[in-house]
């Protein structure tokens, strides 16, 4: 099982799917596009502490982390 | 009098019930809150280096290299102005702060953090803010 985690209050929520399963494959793909569309970054594993930040959907990535989009902090 | 009574043990039994009521919702609030650091920390764990990981456990920091300078920073436990751009002796440079959006939790934000310098570190510093107060 492949799985797409976003980032938020409770630590994250994880949606887990099904790489042989087109209809499951389809909706993580939407999902992809709608978390990217709303500012989320989307990022894969390549390698032990090692990341790549991916723009496109990719059915082949067995975990993909999605966070918020990156805001100045609070000024010191 | 009897009414006197019963009014007066109605009322102790209801604020009795509001606060046993208060309680369950203060330990739902704060175990939700440890659920969230929990999950978020072994999150964390598994994206870190084995480097990091150790450092982070060691000293609650760890240091990430920016993708596109080669600059070392200084990731500390925190949400808000925790990162230290450091020198080539090691020594600081600055503050810097850019959380991602939502009020998330340390671990969390850490790791964004991380994600951002170590593959596209222009991008993340383009909106944060710089700080040279010392701690």
């Amino acid at each position: 099982m492949a799985s797409q985690i976003v980032m938020d209050r409770t630590g994250d929520t994880r949606h887990m799917f099904d790489k042989q399963d087109r209809a499951e494959v389809a909706k993580a793909e939407q999902r992809f596009k709608e978390l990217t569309g709303a500012g989320f970054t989307a990022a894969v594993r390549s390698g032990p502490g090692e990341q790549r930040i991916i723009r496109s959907f990719d059915p082949t990535a067995e975990e993909t982390l999605f966070y918020p989009r990156l805001v100045g902090g609070r000024r010191r | 009098m009897s009414q006197q009574i019963l009014l007066s043990v109605g009322s102790f039994g209801l604020a009795l019930i509001g606060m046993l009521l208060l309680s369950a919702l203060l330990l739902v609030v704060a175990w939700s809150g440890s659920f969230a650091r929990a999950r978020a920390l072994s999150l964390l764990e598994e994206w870190l280096s084995p480097e990091q990981r150790a450092c982070y456990e060691r000293f609650r920091y760890f240091d990430v290299i920016g993708s596109d300078t080669g600059t070392r920073y200084r990731v500390h436990h925190g949400t808000q102005t925790n990162i230290e751009e450091l020198s080539h002796s090691g020594q600081r440079v600055c503050k810097w702060c850019f959380v991602p959006e939502g009020n998330l939790v340390a671990a969390d934000v850490m790791l964004a953090q991380k994600i951002a310098l170590e593959t596209n570190e222009r991008g993340a510093l383009s909106v944060a803010h710089r700080s040279f107060v010392s701690r």
